[in-house]
């Protein structure tokens, strides 16, 4: 194994501390809903200046790491995202807590979770440099093409409905725009209000979409939050542990999409939850089933979104380009410390990153016993609490989260004027996640097409471009795939039915 | 819900349908909005996403009328009380509002009481009505602790106290 | 009656000292922490910026600069709200320029250039145009050339639009008589990351993307009075015939509210700050250039500023 030598300082007993102490607070952190990843980073750089450069990193990549993770407890004990990275985790989590599995739920996320940042981790370890080219490699079209492929994610999320899924879409398109256009410097949407200029902040948007209906909904009836089948006794650890090694192949897969897509810089844990949550569904056995609480969605978006945090590092250390959010924070820090990214990290400053490497790995095994312990004690926690303490803790929560993600009192009435509207459009029928879709990858769809267009009119080669290379054509493969595949596979099943019977 | 009365009654999804027509309200407000927009590259998607959505809540209607199917909305659960919707949504709104005024630890105190009365259900207890409160603020306390000096987020101290 | 108490304690507690701030004056400024805003998100380079200034606020005023983010708009979110904030001295907010020049003049933003009140201007990153090391481009006169047979073929990257790289682009076209064509990318690092991966030709940038990435680009051009100590090799505009001298700057303003002796004594400090041999020394070896524009200055610098921005950004159609 590459930079083994440094295995032994990553394990000193001060770098232990801070892999332990930074996963603990990550994941408390992260379960927050709005505060992310990025901002439990941001707090503790200045700590980080008094420490050598190898154990500032470890400090730093156990608490992101564990912030990714702890946004599956909201996801699926509240049905609110805690981190964006976690939103895919919601469509199965929320109902498997629902019908009395939360606890299993929970546990699956931290097994998840675990395998796929050490996957993440792996793929940093040995082959970060020639990844890093696949960085850059993806350009504006790529990206276009990549949105377009999440976006057909919204034909599995309708329940059935197609339209009203598209509908949703379009209107999440729309308020991604509103605001002042990065690609043309105009201001749109905004209609005279100051307070839109900064447009519709993504996480409001999901705390209001997805958790204050499900507020609304919790006090107008006394009944209970979720439904308690059994007494929570240990962490179905066996049970959990039997699920994820029956459906390997989709831990293995899930991790290794989110890796590739944490590679890519501005596409991070939520992008990586949904694509792997597409394909999961797509070649599972029992894709009707997604969406109704099956197992296998969240051990695919949980691995997935942990993949990203090692991918991530990949550009992050390599070119210096962040590859998600919370490594442009990272890479400030660096910065300040005076260590240059680059090849040359891994072989002439190998001590750095082969001892933070190492440390990652460690604070990522760490996560299992700290993960199912506090996951147990969240589960229980929810179930227990009375109503009358549940609801004002979780609202209260989710205001002074949103609040802090931009200091902004505006970005908290924003968050809740949409929980309303998300309300009533879950009564008429429109789910929230195909507008949560659009409000995403709309930013990237746009910023990607016009780019790609202006790029391709420039140098005569508009078809070219958007049709013409190499990844876009394998993603435009996926997205054909995506599309018929269900279609094709009904017909197949249909016509062995016929075969048989015969 | 489809009785024995279909000749009669007919199920029709007006809550998608009318969602819809006010979405397409929003979709001709948004285009509207982008004549006004100076660089090409701006309105360009807006434009096409606007145009799109007119056409997809048009199909929804016409398939609607034409092909009556009961709407697919979440039902209400039985007994949901409107008045306490209402009133949470209103305590939410009521106390970010006055935020910036009487500072975060005051409206948001008071948020989490109001919020704690209107999700109440059990009865009044002697034991809950003591420890119920003390529980209230030291979540707010603990909170506004956690976040204003440990995550260093700038709390709004309010209009008021300045 | 228990919570009632509880609050009138709090709230006590929490006015006492502001009024105590309030009595002090510029004497014992600063004697708590000052919160440093800034307007866009972690990570980008008005964030490192403000952590150098942030080790060495703390070395050599002994107090806590804490830095916490207000993002959107493009700063225009942070800008607007500025003088709707405390004015003691211990809030202030990073501000940039060609920013709050050309954002007012776009569309409503929340506020006019007048509305900030600048104390010093202690940065700037100088434009350059950059190109991969491996890249056919070798001059300026390479660009000019090329640019002239193949008339808006040239595409390069930058960040944003109506931003100081745009209007760097525009003005060389114009100096130099040639078309290219500009594509805006969200912040420094996408249009870097578009550079490197060789989805445009050229990137109209900053001296430090040439430090930050070391030997994977050139700089061809530098847009400054002298060239920079860090690429000596690299020629200025100016050398070349074009009056391009312009770049991103970066200062600090405080709430209109905020009282004179303290304004005064806050630019005293960023100027301490900045004349800090090792604190200039790291601002230069990550491409940065200083700049010392103190209170007593700023408006004219800015009004200066001003004109060369405006007149650029008329001609883009950026502005009306």
């Amino acid at each position: 194994m590459p930079g083994i030598e440094y295995l032994l300082e990553a394990l000193t007993p001060f770098n232990i501390m801070l892999a332990l102490g930074g996963v603990i607070a990550g994941t408390i952190i992260g379960s927050l809903p709005g505060l992310t990843a990025t901002m439990a980073v941001a707090v503790l750089v200045p700590i980080t200046f008094s420490m050598p450069p190898a154990s500032a990193l470890i400090l730093m990549g156990a608490i992101y790491t564990g912030a990714i993770y702890g946004g599956a407890y909201a996801a699926i004990l509240l049905n609110t995202p805690g981190t964006p990275s976690a939103i895919a985790t919601t469509f199965d989590g929320f109902p498997m807590a629902k019908r009395g599995d939360g606890d299993l739920a929970v546990t699956l996320a931290c097994l998840a979770s675990v395998a796929g940042g050490l996957v993440g981790a792996a793929f940093l370890l040995g082959l970060a440099p020639p990844l890093a080219k696949v960085a850059l490699a993806f350009g504006p079209v790529e990206y276009f093409w990549l949105a377009v492929f999440g976006l057909t994610l919204i034909s599995a999320l309708s329940e059935g409905n197609l339209l009203k899924g598209l509908i949703g879409a379009c209107f999440g398109l729309l308020l991604s725009s509103i605001g002042i256009a990065e690609i043309s410097a105009d201001v749109r949407f905004t209609f005279g209000s100051q307070v839109l200029l900064g447009g519709i902040e993504t996480v409001s948007a999901l705390i209001g979409l997805y958790c204050v209906p499900v507020l609304i909904d919790l006090v107008a009836t006394p009944d209970r939050h979720l439904k308690v089948t059994h007494q929570p006794k240990g962490f179905r650890l066996i049970e959990a542990l039997a699920i994820s090694w029956k459906y390997k192949f989709n831990l293995v897969r899930s991790s290794v999409i989110g890796t590739l897509v944490g590679i890519l810089p501005g596409a991070g844990g939520s992008i990586a939850g949904l694509v792997a949550y597409s394909e999961a569904r797509r070649v599972s056995k029992r894709s009707e089933h997604f969406g109704t609480g099956e197992p296998e969605g969240v051990q695919a978006t949980e691995s997935a979104n942990n993949a990203t945090v090692g991918g991530g590092f990949i550009p992050t250390l390599v070119l210096g380009i962040p590859g998600t959010p919370p490594d442009a924070v990272i890479l400030g820090a660096l910065l300040i410390q005076g260590v240059r990214t680059g090849p040359n990290l891994f072989t002439e400053e190998g001590s750095i990153v082969y001892t933070f490497i190492y440390g990652l790995f460690l604070a990522t095994i760490l996560m299992l016993p700290v993960g199912l312990v506090i996951g147990r004690y969240a589960y229980k926690i929810i179930i227990t609490v009375p109503k009358a303490m549940l609801v004002p803790t979780v609202a209260f929560m989710t205001m002074i989260g949103t609040f802090s993600i931009r200091n902004s009192v505006s970005d908290v009435i924003i968050m809740i004027t949409l929980g309303v509207i998300g309300w009533i459009l879950n009564r008429a029928g429109y789910s929230p996640s195909p507008i949560v879709l659009g409000l995403i990858l709309g930013r990237i769809a746009e910023q990607g097409f016009v780019q790609a267009w202006t790029i391709g009119a420039a140098t005569d080669e508009l078809a070219a471009m958007f049709f013409g290379r190499p990844i876009s054509l394998a993603i435009i493969a996926f997205i054909g795939l995506s599309l018929f595949y269900p279609l094709i596979r009904s017909r197949w099943t249909g016509r062995r039915r016929k075969v048989n019977a015969d | 819900m489809q009785t024995d009365h279909t000749e009669n009654v007919v199920e029709r999804d007006f809550g998608g349908m009318v969602t819809a027509a006010v979405f397409i309200l929003v979709a001709v407000v948004a285009l509207w909005d982008t004549t006004n927009m100076v660089d090409a590259d701006s309105f360009v998607f807006p434009r096409a996403v606007a145009i799109a959505m007119i056409i997809f809540c048009m199909l929804l209607i016409a398939w609607g009328l034409i092909r009556p199917i009961p709407g697919d909305g979440e039902a209400s659960a039985p007994g949901a009380s409107t008045t306490r919707r209402v009133s949470l949504v209103a305590a939410m709104l009521g106390s970010t509002a006055l935020m910036p005024w009487l500072g975060f630890l005051i409206s948001g105190f008071a948020a989490f009481v109001s919020i704690m009365l209107i999700a109440m259900y059990d009865e009044w207890t002697p034991f809950r009505k003591l420890v119920y409160p003390l529980v209230c603020a030291a979540f707010v306390v603990g909170f506004y602790f956690l976040f204003a000096e440990l995550l260093l987020v700038p709390l709004p101290i309010g209009g008021l106290f300045e | 009656m228990m919570k009632l108490i509880r609050l009138a304690v709090l709230a006590a507690v929490m006015v006492l000292p502001t009024s105590l701030v309030l009595a002090a004056g510029a004497d014992n400024y600063p004697d708590k922490t000052v919160n440093y805003i800034i307007p866009f998100g972690p990570g980008g380079e008005s964030d490192i910026t403000a952590r150098h200034q942030q080790s060495f606020f703390k070395k050599l005023f002994d107090e806590d600069l804490v830095i916490s983010y207000k993002p959107g708009g493009g700063g225009a979110v942070g800008w607007s709200q500025l003088n709707g904030m405390k004015g003691d001295g211990y809030t202030i907010m990073g501000i940039n320029l060609p920013h709050i020049v050309i954002k007012p003049r776009q569309k409503d933003v929340g506020f006019k250039t007048e509305d900030i009140t600048g104390v010093y201007m202690f940065h700037y990153t100088p434009d350059a145009l950059v190109v991969t090391s491996d890249s056919p481009f070798k001059t300026i006169q390479d660009i000019i050339d090329y640019a002239k047979s193949n008339p808006g073929k040239l595409t390069t990257s930058g960040s944003g639009k109506g931003t100081a790289n745009h209007l760097a682009q525009i003005r060389f076209d114009k100096m130099a008589g040639v078309k290219t064509t500009y594509v805006a990318f969200k912040g420094t690092g996408k249009a870097v990351t578009a550079l490197l991966g060789d989805q445009v030709r050229a990137e109209w940038g900053y001296t430090s993307i040439g430090a930050k990435h070391e030997g994977k680009v050139r700089l061809l051009a530098v847009a400054m009075e002298k060239r920079h100590p860090k690429f000596p090799d690299v020629p200025t505009f100016k050398e070349l015939g074009f009056d391009i001298v312009s770049g991103a700057y970066r200062g600090i303003a405080v709430p209109k509210s905020t009282p004179e002796p303290i304004r005064v004594k806050l630019s005293e400090m960023i100027a301490q700050i900045n004349a800090d041999p090792e604190f200039r020394e790291r601002m230069e070896n990550d491409g940065m250039a200083l700049l010392d524009v103190g209170y007593v200055d700023y408006q004219a610098f800015v009004d200066e500023k001003a004109k060369v921005y405006l007149e650029a950004a008329r001609e883009a159609g950026v502005i009306k």
